[in-house]
Protein backbone atom coordinates (compact mmCIF):
# COMPACT_ATOMS: atom_id res chain seq x y z
CA UNK A 1 0.00 0.00 0.00
CA UNK A 2 1.46 3.31 -1.06
CA UNK A 3 0.61 6.43 0.91
CA UNK A 4 0.58 9.72 -0.94
CA UNK A 5 3.14 11.74 0.98
CA UNK A 6 1.93 15.07 -0.35
CA UNK A 7 -1.56 14.45 1.01
CA UNK A 8 0.07 13.52 4.32
CA UNK A 9 2.03 16.78 4.19
CA UNK A 10 -1.15 18.81 3.74
CA UNK A 11 -2.80 16.96 6.62
CA UNK A 12 0.18 17.89 8.81
CA UNK A 13 -0.15 21.49 7.65
CA UNK A 14 -3.84 21.67 8.44
CA UNK A 15 -3.44 20.20 11.88
CA UNK A 16 -0.27 22.16 12.66
CA UNK A 17 -1.45 25.59 11.56
CA UNK A 18 -4.84 24.93 13.15
CA UNK A 19 -3.25 24.14 16.49
CA UNK A 20 -0.87 27.11 16.33
CA UNK A 21 -3.70 29.54 15.58
CA UNK A 22 -6.10 28.08 18.13
CA UNK A 23 -3.37 28.24 20.74
CA UNK A 24 -2.52 31.85 19.91
CA UNK A 25 -6.17 32.94 19.76
CA UNK A 26 -6.80 31.45 23.20
CA UNK A 27 -3.59 33.10 24.37
CA UNK A 28 -4.68 36.51 23.04
CA UNK A 29 -8.11 36.15 24.64
CA UNK A 30 -6.63 35.23 28.01
CA UNK A 31 -4.09 38.05 27.74
CA UNK A 32 -6.89 40.56 27.24
CA UNK A 33 -8.90 39.05 30.05
CA UNK A 34 -5.89 39.07 32.34
CA UNK A 35 -5.11 42.72 31.68
CA UNK A 36 -8.74 43.70 32.37
CA UNK A 37 -8.76 41.76 35.64
CA UNK A 38 -5.41 43.08 36.75
CA UNK A 39 -6.22 46.70 35.92
CA UNK A 40 -9.51 46.47 37.75
CA UNK A 41 -8.48 44.64 40.91
CA UNK A 42 -4.73 45.25 41.23
CA UNK A 43 -4.03 48.71 39.81
CA UNK A 44 -0.47 49.96 40.11
CA UNK A 45 -0.14 52.77 42.65
CA UNK A 46 3.24 54.08 41.52
CA UNK A 47 2.30 56.76 38.93
CA UNK A 48 0.93 59.14 41.64
CA UNK A 49 4.31 59.59 43.27
CA UNK A 50 6.47 59.90 40.19
CA UNK A 51 5.08 63.09 38.54
CA UNK A 52 5.97 65.28 41.52
CA UNK A 53 9.55 64.06 41.53
CA UNK A 54 10.34 63.95 37.84
CA UNK A 55 9.83 67.64 36.92
CA UNK A 56 12.13 68.78 39.72
CA UNK A 57 14.89 66.53 38.49
CA UNK A 58 14.26 67.77 34.99
CA UNK A 59 14.39 71.38 36.14
CA UNK A 60 17.69 70.80 37.90
CA UNK A 61 19.12 69.24 34.79
CA UNK A 62 17.87 72.08 32.64
CA UNK A 63 19.29 74.70 35.01
CA UNK A 64 22.61 72.90 35.07
CA UNK A 65 22.70 72.72 31.28
CA UNK A 66 21.82 76.42 30.90
CA UNK A 67 24.40 77.57 33.44
CA UNK A 68 27.03 75.40 31.80
CA UNK A 69 26.17 76.95 28.46
CA UNK A 70 26.36 80.47 29.92
CA UNK A 71 29.78 79.90 31.49
CA UNK A 72 30.98 78.36 28.27
CA UNK A 73 29.70 81.40 26.35
CA UNK A 74 31.38 83.85 28.73
CA UNK A 75 34.68 82.03 28.61
CA UNK A 76 34.58 81.88 24.84
CA UNK B 1 73.08 27.88 18.53
CA UNK B 2 71.36 26.17 15.59
CA UNK B 3 74.36 23.89 15.14
CA UNK B 4 74.23 22.80 18.73
CA UNK B 5 70.58 21.85 18.43
CA UNK B 6 71.27 19.82 15.28
CA UNK B 7 74.19 18.06 16.91
CA UNK B 8 72.12 17.29 19.94
CA UNK B 9 69.35 15.81 17.79
CA UNK B 10 71.84 13.70 15.87
CA UNK B 11 73.27 12.41 19.13
CA UNK B 12 69.80 11.58 20.34
CA UNK B 13 69.02 9.61 17.16
CA UNK B 14 72.25 7.70 17.50
CA UNK B 15 71.43 6.82 21.08
CA UNK B 16 68.02 5.66 20.04
CA UNK B 17 69.50 3.34 17.43
CA UNK B 18 71.96 1.82 19.85
CA UNK B 19 69.18 1.39 22.36
CA UNK B 20 67.06 -0.53 19.87
CA UNK B 21 69.88 -2.88 18.98
CA UNK B 22 70.74 -3.30 22.64
CA UNK B 23 67.14 -4.15 23.41
CA UNK B 24 67.10 -6.71 20.65
CA UNK B 25 70.15 -8.45 22.05
CA UNK B 26 68.71 -8.50 25.54
CA UNK B 27 65.41 -9.86 24.24
CA UNK B 28 67.17 -12.65 22.46
CA UNK B 29 69.20 -13.56 25.50
CA UNK B 30 66.44 -13.35 28.13
CA UNK B 31 63.40 -14.84 26.37
CA UNK B 32 61.63 -15.40 29.66
CA UNK B 33 61.07 -11.69 30.33
CA UNK B 34 59.14 -10.99 27.15
CA UNK B 35 55.86 -12.61 28.19
CA UNK B 36 54.98 -9.60 30.30
CA UNK B 37 54.94 -7.35 27.23
CA UNK B 38 52.99 -9.52 24.86
CA UNK B 39 50.89 -6.63 23.58
CA UNK B 40 53.97 -4.59 22.71
CA UNK B 41 56.11 -6.32 20.12
CA UNK B 42 59.61 -5.08 19.92
CA UNK B 43 60.53 -3.87 16.45
CA UNK B 44 63.46 -2.28 14.71
CA UNK B 45 63.66 1.46 14.56
CA UNK B 46 63.10 1.33 10.81
CA UNK B 47 59.79 -0.42 11.36
CA UNK B 48 58.83 2.04 14.03
CA UNK B 49 59.52 4.97 11.72
CA UNK B 50 57.58 3.45 8.84
CA UNK B 51 54.75 2.54 11.22
CA UNK B 52 54.67 6.07 12.52
CA UNK B 53 54.69 7.50 9.03
CA UNK B 54 51.71 5.34 8.17
CA UNK B 55 49.79 6.80 11.10
CA UNK B 56 50.27 10.42 10.00
CA UNK B 57 47.38 12.53 8.79
CA UNK B 58 48.89 12.92 5.32
CA UNK B 59 48.81 9.18 4.68
CA UNK B 60 45.36 8.91 6.23
CA UNK B 61 44.06 11.53 3.80
CA UNK B 62 45.77 10.12 0.70
CA UNK B 63 45.31 6.40 1.22
CA UNK B 64 42.84 5.87 4.06
CA UNK B 65 42.69 2.72 6.13
CA UNK B 66 40.18 0.42 4.38
CA UNK B 67 38.83 -0.87 7.69
CA UNK B 68 38.29 2.52 9.32
CA UNK B 69 34.83 2.91 10.85
CA UNK B 70 32.81 6.10 11.30
CA UNK B 71 31.54 7.50 14.60
CA UNK B 72 28.62 5.08 14.61
CA UNK B 73 30.85 2.06 13.95
CA UNK B 74 29.76 1.64 10.33
CA UNK B 75 31.94 1.31 7.24
CA UNK B 76 32.69 4.51 5.36
CA UNK B 77 33.25 4.99 1.66
CA UNK B 78 36.77 5.87 0.48
CA UNK B 79 35.53 9.29 -0.65
CA UNK B 80 34.28 10.17 2.82
CA UNK B 81 37.56 9.12 4.36
CA UNK B 82 39.90 10.97 2.04
CA UNK B 83 38.76 13.81 -0.17
CA UNK B 84 35.45 14.22 1.69
CA UNK B 85 37.24 15.02 4.93
CA UNK B 86 39.52 17.47 3.20
CA UNK B 87 36.48 19.19 1.66
CA UNK B 88 34.73 19.36 5.02
CA UNK B 89 37.81 20.92 6.62
CA UNK B 90 37.83 23.56 3.87
CA UNK B 91 34.11 24.10 4.51
CA UNK B 92 34.76 24.67 8.22
CA UNK B 93 37.37 27.30 7.26
CA UNK B 94 34.68 28.94 5.16
CA UNK B 95 32.35 28.91 8.19
CA UNK B 96 35.12 30.51 10.28
CA UNK B 97 35.34 33.25 7.68
CA UNK B 98 31.56 33.76 7.72
CA UNK B 99 31.53 33.94 11.52
CA UNK B 100 34.56 36.18 11.98
CA UNK B 101 34.68 38.42 8.92
CA UNK B 102 30.96 38.59 8.17
CA UNK B 103 29.63 38.33 11.74
CA UNK B 104 27.23 35.46 10.96
CA UNK B 105 25.93 34.29 14.38
CA UNK B 106 29.55 33.88 15.56
CA UNK B 107 28.48 32.70 19.03
CA UNK B 108 27.19 29.45 17.57
CA UNK B 109 28.78 29.19 14.16
CA UNK B 110 32.32 29.29 15.54
CA UNK B 111 31.90 26.38 18.00
CA UNK B 112 29.95 24.43 15.36
CA UNK B 113 32.60 24.98 12.71
CA UNK B 114 35.45 24.11 15.06
CA UNK B 115 33.59 21.00 16.17
CA UNK B 116 33.26 20.13 12.50
CA UNK B 117 36.97 20.60 11.99
CA UNK B 118 37.74 18.29 14.91
CA UNK B 119 35.19 15.69 13.79
CA UNK B 120 36.86 15.38 10.40
CA UNK B 121 40.30 14.51 11.72
CA UNK B 122 41.21 11.01 10.52
CA UNK B 123 42.49 8.32 12.92
CA UNK B 124 41.77 10.32 16.12
CA UNK B 125 38.01 9.63 15.91
CA UNK B 126 37.10 12.58 18.13
CA UNK B 127 33.44 12.37 17.12
CA UNK B 128 33.27 8.67 18.00
CA UNK B 129 31.61 7.23 21.07
CA UNK B 130 34.78 7.69 23.15
CA UNK B 131 36.09 10.89 21.57
CA UNK B 132 35.29 14.06 23.49
CA UNK B 133 32.90 15.39 20.83
CA UNK B 134 31.04 12.10 20.92
CA UNK B 135 30.86 12.32 24.70
CA UNK B 136 29.51 15.88 24.51
CA UNK B 137 26.95 14.74 21.95
CA UNK B 138 25.65 11.87 24.07
CA UNK B 139 25.83 14.04 27.21
CA UNK B 140 23.41 16.71 26.10
CA UNK B 141 22.31 16.48 22.49
CA UNK B 142 21.05 12.96 21.95
CA UNK B 143 18.85 13.46 25.01
CA UNK B 144 17.81 17.01 23.93
CA UNK B 145 19.20 18.53 27.12
CA UNK B 146 21.26 21.43 25.71
CA UNK B 147 18.57 23.03 23.52
CA UNK B 148 16.24 23.01 26.54
CA UNK B 149 18.81 24.80 28.72
CA UNK B 150 19.40 27.34 25.95
CA UNK B 151 15.64 27.89 25.88
CA UNK B 152 15.66 28.69 29.61
CA UNK B 153 18.31 31.34 28.99
CA UNK B 154 16.40 32.76 26.03
CA UNK B 155 13.30 32.92 28.24
CA UNK B 156 15.23 34.89 30.84
CA UNK B 157 16.31 37.35 28.13
CA UNK B 158 12.84 37.81 26.66
CA UNK B 159 10.59 40.73 27.51
CA UNK B 160 6.92 40.00 26.81
CA UNK B 161 5.93 43.63 27.46
CA UNK B 162 5.42 44.62 23.79
CA UNK B 163 3.30 41.52 23.19
CA UNK B 164 1.20 42.12 26.30
CA UNK B 165 0.48 45.71 25.31
CA UNK B 166 -0.72 44.71 21.83
CA UNK B 167 -1.85 41.08 22.09
CA UNK B 168 -3.34 40.72 18.63
CA UNK B 169 0.12 40.96 17.02
CA UNK B 170 0.61 37.40 18.30
CA UNK B 171 -1.35 36.27 15.23
CA UNK B 172 1.53 37.45 13.05
CA UNK B 173 3.84 35.13 14.95
CA UNK B 174 1.40 32.33 14.19
CA UNK B 175 1.12 33.07 10.49
CA UNK B 176 4.88 32.90 10.06
CA UNK B 177 4.71 29.23 11.04
CA UNK B 178 3.36 28.63 7.54
CA UNK B 179 7.05 28.60 6.69
CA UNK B 180 7.38 25.37 8.66
CA UNK B 181 4.41 23.53 7.23
CA UNK B 182 4.79 24.87 3.72
CA UNK B 183 8.33 23.51 3.65
CA UNK B 184 7.10 20.22 5.06
CA UNK B 185 4.81 19.87 2.05
CA UNK B 186 7.69 20.86 -0.23
CA UNK B 187 10.04 18.28 1.30
CA UNK B 188 7.56 15.41 1.03
CA UNK B 189 6.71 16.49 -2.53
CA UNK B 190 10.40 16.13 -3.41
CA UNK B 191 10.47 12.58 -2.10
CA UNK B 192 7.08 11.75 -3.63
CA UNK B 193 8.47 12.55 -7.08
CA UNK B 194 11.60 10.54 -6.33
CA UNK B 195 14.01 13.48 -6.50
CA UNK B 196 15.42 12.82 -3.05
CA UNK B 197 14.45 10.37 -0.37
CA UNK B 198 13.07 11.98 2.78
CA UNK B 199 10.90 10.17 5.28
CA UNK B 200 8.08 12.12 6.95
CA UNK B 201 10.19 12.41 10.09
CA UNK B 202 13.11 13.83 8.14
CA UNK B 203 10.84 16.22 6.25
CA UNK B 204 9.40 17.48 9.54
CA UNK B 205 12.85 17.97 11.03
CA UNK B 206 13.95 19.95 7.97
CA UNK B 207 10.83 22.09 7.86
CA UNK B 208 11.33 23.30 11.43
CA UNK B 209 14.17 25.44 10.04
CA UNK B 210 11.30 27.73 9.00
CA UNK B 211 10.63 28.39 12.69
CA UNK B 212 13.89 30.38 12.58
CA UNK B 213 14.63 29.26 16.08
CA UNK B 214 17.97 27.53 16.62
CA UNK B 215 17.27 25.56 19.82
CA UNK B 216 13.86 24.40 18.54
CA UNK B 217 15.41 23.17 15.29
CA UNK B 218 18.08 21.25 17.17
CA UNK B 219 15.51 19.85 19.59
CA UNK B 220 13.30 18.52 16.79
CA UNK B 221 16.19 17.33 14.63
CA UNK B 222 17.70 15.23 17.42
CA UNK B 223 14.30 13.79 18.18
CA UNK B 224 13.10 13.00 14.66
CA UNK B 225 16.15 12.80 12.38
CA UNK B 226 19.49 12.85 14.25
CA UNK B 227 21.33 11.83 11.06
CA UNK B 228 20.47 15.21 9.51
CA UNK B 229 21.29 17.31 12.59
CA UNK B 230 24.52 18.81 11.21
CA UNK B 231 22.97 20.10 8.00
CA UNK B 232 19.80 21.32 9.73
CA UNK B 233 21.71 23.22 12.41
CA UNK B 234 24.09 24.82 9.94
CA UNK B 235 21.21 25.81 7.63
CA UNK B 236 19.19 27.15 10.54
CA UNK B 237 21.92 29.31 12.04
CA UNK B 238 23.35 30.56 8.77
CA UNK B 239 19.92 31.61 7.47
CA UNK B 240 19.10 33.24 10.80
CA UNK B 241 22.24 35.29 10.32
CA UNK B 242 21.12 36.10 6.78
CA UNK B 243 17.70 37.41 7.87
CA UNK B 244 18.72 41.03 7.03
CA UNK B 245 19.48 39.88 3.46
CA UNK B 246 16.59 37.45 2.89
CA UNK B 247 13.70 39.40 4.38
CA UNK B 248 13.74 43.00 3.03
CA UNK B 249 13.14 42.15 -0.67
CA UNK B 250 10.16 39.95 0.26
CA UNK B 251 8.77 42.60 2.62
CA UNK B 252 9.06 45.33 0.00
CA UNK B 253 7.57 43.20 -2.76
CA UNK B 254 4.43 42.44 -0.76
CA UNK B 255 3.63 45.91 0.59
CA UNK B 256 2.60 49.20 -0.94
CA UNK B 257 4.31 52.48 -0.10
CA UNK B 258 1.31 53.68 1.92
CA UNK B 259 1.26 50.49 3.98
CA UNK B 260 4.94 50.82 4.83
CA UNK B 261 4.30 54.31 6.22
CA UNK B 262 1.51 53.25 8.59
CA UNK B 263 2.18 54.68 12.05
CA UNK B 264 1.16 52.43 14.89
CA UNK B 265 -0.37 53.65 18.15
CA UNK B 266 2.00 53.98 21.08
CA UNK B 267 2.30 50.89 23.24
CA UNK B 268 0.56 51.11 26.58
CA UNK B 269 2.35 50.61 29.87
CA UNK B 270 2.34 46.99 31.07
CA UNK B 271 2.21 46.40 34.81
CA UNK B 272 4.68 44.11 36.55
CA UNK B 273 1.91 41.80 37.66
CA UNK B 274 0.84 41.19 34.07
CA UNK B 275 4.37 40.22 33.10
CA UNK B 276 4.57 37.92 36.09
CA UNK B 277 1.26 36.16 35.38
CA UNK B 278 1.89 35.79 31.63
CA UNK B 279 4.48 32.94 31.67
CA UNK B 280 2.36 30.86 34.02
CA UNK B 281 -0.72 31.55 31.93
CA UNK B 282 0.92 30.44 28.66
CA UNK B 283 2.32 27.33 30.32
CA UNK B 284 -1.14 26.49 31.65
CA UNK B 285 -2.56 26.81 28.14
CA UNK B 286 0.20 24.59 26.77
CA UNK B 287 -0.54 21.98 29.42
CA UNK B 288 -4.21 21.98 28.48
CA UNK B 289 -3.89 22.16 24.69
CA UNK B 290 -0.63 20.49 23.78
CA UNK B 291 1.41 18.77 26.52
CA UNK B 292 3.98 17.70 23.88
CA UNK B 293 5.10 21.30 23.57
CA UNK B 294 5.66 21.76 27.31
CA UNK B 295 9.35 20.76 27.39
CA UNK B 296 10.14 23.78 25.19
CA UNK B 297 7.48 26.17 26.47
CA UNK B 298 8.03 25.06 30.06
CA UNK B 299 11.76 25.77 29.91
CA UNK B 300 11.16 29.08 28.14
CA UNK B 301 8.57 30.23 30.66
CA UNK B 302 10.68 29.05 33.59
CA UNK B 303 13.46 31.38 32.49
CA UNK B 304 11.02 34.22 31.95
CA UNK B 305 9.27 33.64 35.27
CA UNK B 306 12.57 33.80 37.16
CA UNK B 307 13.32 37.09 35.46
CA UNK B 308 9.92 38.68 36.05
CA UNK B 309 9.66 37.51 39.65
CA UNK B 310 12.41 39.99 40.47
CA UNK B 311 13.46 38.14 43.61
CA UNK B 312 16.04 35.71 42.17
CA UNK B 313 18.37 38.12 40.45
CA UNK B 314 21.31 35.70 40.88
CA UNK B 315 19.57 32.81 39.13
CA UNK B 316 18.30 35.12 36.42
CA UNK B 317 21.81 36.41 35.88
CA UNK B 318 23.21 32.88 35.69
CA UNK B 319 20.60 31.82 33.15
CA UNK B 320 21.18 34.85 30.97
CA UNK B 321 24.95 34.74 31.07
CA UNK B 322 27.12 31.99 32.47
CA UNK B 323 24.76 29.05 31.96
CA UNK B 324 23.68 29.91 28.43
CA UNK B 325 27.28 30.66 27.45
CA UNK B 326 28.59 27.37 28.83
CA UNK B 327 25.86 25.37 27.17
CA UNK B 328 26.33 27.26 23.90
CA UNK B 329 29.93 26.04 23.76
CA UNK B 330 28.87 22.43 24.31
CA UNK B 331 25.90 22.69 21.97
CA UNK B 332 28.08 24.10 19.19
CA UNK B 333 30.76 21.46 19.57
CA UNK B 334 28.20 18.66 19.81
CA UNK B 335 26.42 19.83 16.66
CA UNK B 336 29.81 20.20 15.00
CA UNK B 337 30.47 16.51 15.58
CA UNK B 338 27.67 15.88 13.08
CA UNK B 339 29.64 17.71 10.41
CA UNK B 340 31.73 14.58 9.87
CA UNK B 341 32.16 14.00 6.13
CA UNK B 342 30.22 10.73 6.05
CA UNK B 343 27.16 12.42 7.55
CA UNK B 344 27.31 15.85 5.94
CA UNK B 345 28.50 15.14 2.41
CA UNK B 346 25.34 13.38 1.31
CA UNK B 347 22.91 14.50 -1.44
CA UNK B 348 20.26 15.37 1.17
CA UNK B 349 22.37 18.25 2.55
CA UNK B 350 21.99 20.24 -0.64
CA UNK B 351 18.21 19.88 -0.50
CA UNK B 352 18.14 20.80 3.19
CA UNK B 353 19.97 24.03 2.40
CA UNK B 354 17.54 24.80 -0.43
CA UNK B 355 14.44 23.92 1.62
CA UNK B 356 15.74 26.01 4.52
CA UNK B 357 15.77 29.20 2.51
CA UNK B 358 12.30 28.39 1.12
CA UNK B 359 11.10 27.95 4.71
CA UNK B 360 12.45 31.37 5.72
CA UNK B 361 10.97 33.10 2.71
CA UNK B 362 7.53 31.51 3.07
CA UNK B 363 7.48 32.36 6.78
CA UNK B 364 8.37 35.99 6.10
CA UNK B 365 5.82 36.32 3.31
CA UNK B 366 2.96 34.78 5.28
CA UNK B 367 3.69 37.05 8.26
CA UNK B 368 3.45 40.13 6.04
CA UNK B 369 0.30 38.87 4.30
CA UNK B 370 -1.32 38.11 7.64
CA UNK B 371 -0.77 41.71 8.72
CA UNK B 372 -2.43 42.90 5.51
CA UNK B 373 -5.35 40.56 6.18
CA UNK B 374 -5.73 41.90 9.72
CA UNK B 375 -5.83 45.46 8.37
CA UNK B 376 -9.02 44.58 6.48
CA UNK B 377 -10.81 44.32 9.82
CA UNK B 378 -11.73 47.37 11.90
CA UNK B 379 -9.42 48.40 14.71
CA UNK B 380 -5.94 49.88 14.98
CA UNK B 381 -4.01 49.44 11.77
CA UNK B 382 -0.88 47.33 11.74
CA UNK B 383 2.17 48.16 9.70
CA UNK B 384 2.69 45.01 7.57
CA UNK B 385 6.45 45.38 7.93
CA UNK B 386 6.23 43.99 11.46
CA UNK B 387 4.63 40.81 10.08
CA UNK B 388 7.99 39.53 8.92
CA UNK B 389 9.19 39.58 12.54
CA UNK B 390 6.81 36.69 13.17
CA UNK B 391 9.56 34.27 12.16
CA UNK B 392 11.32 34.05 15.52
CA UNK B 393 15.01 34.95 14.97
CA UNK B 394 14.87 37.21 18.05
CA UNK B 395 15.78 40.07 17.91
CA UNK B 396 17.24 40.17 14.41
CA UNK B 397 13.90 39.96 12.57
CA UNK B 398 12.44 42.81 14.65
CA UNK B 399 15.46 44.96 13.87
CA UNK B 400 14.99 44.28 10.17
CA UNK B 401 11.34 45.44 10.41
CA UNK B 402 12.50 48.61 12.12
CA UNK B 403 15.23 49.25 9.56
CA UNK B 404 12.98 48.78 6.54
CA UNK B 405 10.33 51.00 8.18
CA UNK B 406 12.90 53.76 8.76
CA UNK B 407 13.91 53.66 5.10
CA UNK B 408 10.49 54.95 4.13
CA UNK B 409 9.73 57.19 7.12
CA UNK B 410 12.58 58.39 9.32
CA UNK B 411 10.25 58.92 12.28
CA UNK B 412 8.49 55.56 12.20
CA UNK B 413 9.98 53.51 15.02
CA UNK B 414 8.71 49.95 14.60
CA UNK B 415 11.20 48.12 16.82
CA UNK B 416 9.05 47.70 19.93
CA UNK B 417 5.95 46.92 17.85
CA UNK B 418 7.88 44.24 16.00
CA UNK B 419 9.07 42.65 19.25
CA UNK B 420 5.47 41.50 19.90
CA UNK B 421 5.17 39.18 16.86
CA UNK B 422 8.82 38.29 17.32
CA UNK B 423 8.38 36.71 20.76
CA UNK B 424 5.00 35.30 19.72
CA UNK B 425 6.90 33.59 16.91
CA UNK B 426 9.01 31.76 19.49
CA UNK B 427 5.86 30.51 21.20
CA UNK B 428 4.32 29.67 17.81
CA UNK B 429 7.27 27.60 16.65
CA UNK B 430 7.40 25.80 20.00
CA UNK B 431 3.72 24.89 19.53
CA UNK B 432 4.39 23.79 15.93
CA UNK B 433 7.28 21.66 17.22
CA UNK B 434 4.93 20.11 19.79
CA UNK B 435 2.44 19.25 17.03
CA UNK B 436 5.16 17.57 14.95
CA UNK B 437 6.36 15.54 17.93
CA UNK B 438 2.85 14.49 18.86
CA UNK B 439 2.24 13.24 15.30
CA UNK B 440 5.12 10.78 15.55
CA UNK B 441 4.37 9.41 18.99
Amino acid sequence: METNLIVEGFKFMGLGMGTVFIFLVIMIASMNLMSIVIHKFFPESKPEINPSVAPQQNNKKVVAAISAAITHHRQG
Amino acid sequence: MKNIVIKFLALFMLLAFTNVSANQSTNESTGTNTHKEETYKSQTFGHMVSGFLKSTGIVAFISPDPDELNAKGEKMSTFHKGLGRALMIILTFFLFWLAIAKGFEPLLLLPIAFGGLLANIPVANIGGAHGFLGVIYSMGLSNEMFPIIIFMGVGAMTDFGPLLSNPKTALLGGAAQFGIFGTLVGAVALSQYGIVDFTLQQASAISIIGGADGPTSIFIATKLAPELLGAIAVASYSYMAMVPIIQPPIMKALTTDAERRIKMTTLRHVSRLEKLVFPVMVLTLAILVLPESTPLIGAFMFGNFLKESGVVERLNDTLQNSLINTVTIFLGLGVGSKLAADQFLVPQTMFIMALGIVAFSVGTASGVLMAKLMNMFPGHKINPLIGSAGVSAVPMAARVSNKVGMEFDRNNMLLMHAMGPNVAGVIGSAVAAGVLISLFQ
